[in-house]
């Protein structure tokens, strides 16, 4: 498979523009980062994302409309505001808040989505590895967690 | 880069002035609209000083927009 | 029923269909060169609901002034207009402003017309803007014309006997709807009088329909940032200043003057009569005013197969887990969700002790799902988008 971290992303179907970004449900780019379309960024469920990342992501992040344009008025800025809270939830159980990230692209700003995505990725590629997946027994948190800055 | 745009600033600052003084010549030697259209050329330099000082990032977007 | 996971959106099929996407493109193609300019906050074309509402409302106040002064009959009209320009302190100016914030208000709304047509921001229930945009466009234009009216000077003189004449072209009601514009058989200073009603009733007439056009609408943006506030107050004044509004010469009771000044924010139609018929201008107005209101029912981009994701169904609020905590209520763009006394205690263990219940009034959801999003307890869900759907989507995009 992919030799990157693995990586999710919730993007609105307003925003950027996937068809020539994407190949198969990846971006061709970074075929690590697997898309999921929505119909606008504030359709997405903080638990969605905290799921993605305990079932084995690396990273999540969640792509909108550029602030002040979103189709549907605020879901932009309501999906940031859950974003922040969420992040802050991590943070309180020594989850990286840096796994979760929130992004704002129009149609138009494939090249620039492309760098934010990547520089999200290599973010993520940067911290140590997380707690193991949800699957495992709830030990104390192995010595890799208590390592990571929040 | 940064330095252009407080270049800006202190030039948009000097022009308002100079309006500003304008708005009251206008004013005292009864030319009306000589003062009013300054005082549209200052609202327009207001204008460019606050964007000016938004692409600086002394003044931001509200927290949901970063 | 999984909505296509991360296959790539397939365009519409059909010509009409690709050429509003190439529209829509186009339009969102200005933003990328805007946006090397100005900060995405800051662009324009976010805000243009926002200018059409500021130039407003620097018509009102200057309109107020304007009142002051202004005398409605067919001799002191034109000389109370120069009055205010001449020997007013700065009434010139507040004419000017007036003038020009007019202009500004015309372009303003029809880049919001524009803008959100091209940007589908019509669809569901968002037509209840569009029609109640396209009536304020009519209005906002009929009180421009009759504002060019109150001068009286000869460029009104015409323009009163062209719309006399084009009112005049319609069949059966056209000689009653002209009598009643001009008051009476001929022109009298009760034309003014009326174009004064008509120019000030329409005006508070589009207070009334902005709070239509706000009704499903949760925060309205109706003020534009900083910056475009005071550039295009700014703008106005230095217009106002530099190119003074002035009348032409005053109408001579028994003058025909041929043509006037054009202005190409309000008159065109009156161009138009160079060209066609009164009545042809008629028909013309009628047609586009009438495919303009149908624009949302008829002049859909996309057939609902080809929105996909977009068009997952009506949210539906799933009664036993509903807690009654109005996190949906709060954040819906659209109004569209009410709360309303529980009827029955919920299923779940958290739901048992609501008092309220969320309620869709499905009238209203575009079928956004930012309520999906905001719903702590799974208690709402788009049909054809459930959660189930999305996490089997996480499952596979990880697994992989």
């Amino acid at each position: 498979m992919s030799n990157g971290p693995k990586v999710v992303g919730f993007v609105c179907d307003w925003s950027v523009d996937l068809v020539p970004l994407m190949e198969g449900g990846r971006l061709r780019e970074m075929p690590s980062v697997r898309i999921i379309r929505v119909p606008c960024s504030g359709f997405v469920r903080p638990s969605w994302l905290e799921d993605a990342l305990g079932r084995g992501a690396d990273g999540v992040f969640v792509t909108g409309c550029p602030y002040g344009d979103c189709l549907n008025r605020e879901g932009n800025y309501l999906m940031r505001d859950r974003v922040d809270q969420l992040q802050r939830r991590l943070q309180r159980r020594r989850v990286d808040p840096a796994r979760l990230g929130m992004l704002a692209y129009g149609l138009h700003d494939g090249p620039a989505f492309l760098a934010a995505v990547r520089a999200f990725v290599e973010g993520i590629r940067a911290l140590p590895a997380p707690a193991p997946p949800r699957s495992a027994p709830a030990a104390p948190a192995p010595a890799a967690a208590e390592r990571e800055t929040p | 880069m940064r330095n252009m745009y407080t270049a800006g600033i202190v030039l948009l600052s000097g022009l308002s002035l100079a309006f500003a003084l304008g708005i009251l010549y206008g004013e005292a030697t009864d030319r009306w609209f000589f003062g009013g259209a300054l005082v549209g050329a200052l609202l327009m330099a207001y204008s460019g000083i606050v964007l000016l000082l938004r692409k600086m990032g002394i003044i931001g977007p509200r927290k949901a927009e970063r | 029923m999984s909505t296509g996971a991360g296959i790539a959106p397939s365009p519409p099929r059909s010509r009409y269909g690709r050429f509003m996407t190439g529209v829509l493109r186009g339009t969102l193609k200005l933003d990328v060169w805007i946006n090397k300019v100005y900060p995405a906050d800051y662009n324009p074309l976010y805000y243009t609901g926002g200018l059409s509402n500021l130039f407003l409302f620097i018509l009102v106040l200057s309109g107020i002034f304007l009142f002051f002064y202004y005398e409605a009959s067919l001799v002191e009209g034109f000389a109370s207009v120069q009055y205010i320009t001449l020997g007013v302190p700065y009434g010139g100016l507040i004419r000017g402003v007036h003038r020009y914030a007019a202009d500004g208000f015309i372009v303003a709304v029809l880049l919001h017309l524009f803008r959100n047509w091209f940007t589908d921001r019509y669809l569901f229930s968002r037509d209840n803007p569009w029609i109640s945009g396209m009536f304020l466009l009519i209005f906002g234009g009929f009180v421009g014309f009759t504002g060019y009216q109150l001068v009286w000077d000869e460029r009104a003189q015409v323009l009163t006997a062209m719309f006399v004449g084009m009112l005049r072209s319609l069949p059966l009601i056209g000689d009653w709807l002209a009598r009643v514009f001009i008051g009476g058989a001929g022109v009298s200073d009760g034309t003014l009088v009326r174009a004064l009603f008509l120019h000030i009733g329409p005006a508070s007439a589009l207070y009334v329909m902005l709070w239509w056009h706000y009704l499903r609408l949760r925060h309205p943006k109706i003020w534009p940032p900083a910056t475009w506030v005071l550039a295009s107050v700014g703008l106005v004044f230095l217009l106002a200043g530099v190119i003074p509004a002035t009348s032409g010469q005053p109408a001579a009771p028994a003058g025909r003057p041929a043509s006037f000044p054009m202005d190409i924010f309000f008159l065109i139609p009156f161009w138009l009569l160079n060209y066609m018929s009164p009545f042809a201008v008629m028909v013309l107005l009628g047609a586009l005013f009438t495919l303009g209101f149908a624009i949302p029912y008829i002049a859909r981009r996309e057939a609902p197969q080809e929105m996909s994701v977009r068009h997952a169904g009506v949210a539906q609020v799933i009664d036993g887990n509903c807690t009654g905590c109005e996190l949906c209520f709060f954040d819906c763009p659209y109004n569209a969700i009410a709360m309303v006394p529980s009827p029955a205690p919920g299923l779940s263990r958290a739901a048992a002790n609501r008092t309220w219940l969320a309620v869709v009034i499905e009238s209203r959801c575009v079928e956004c799902g930012i309520c999906i999003g905001a719903c702590p307890f799974e208690a709402l869900e788009l049909p054809k988008f459930l959660e189930r759907d999305v996490q089997a989507q996480v499952l596979e995009a990880v697994r992989a």
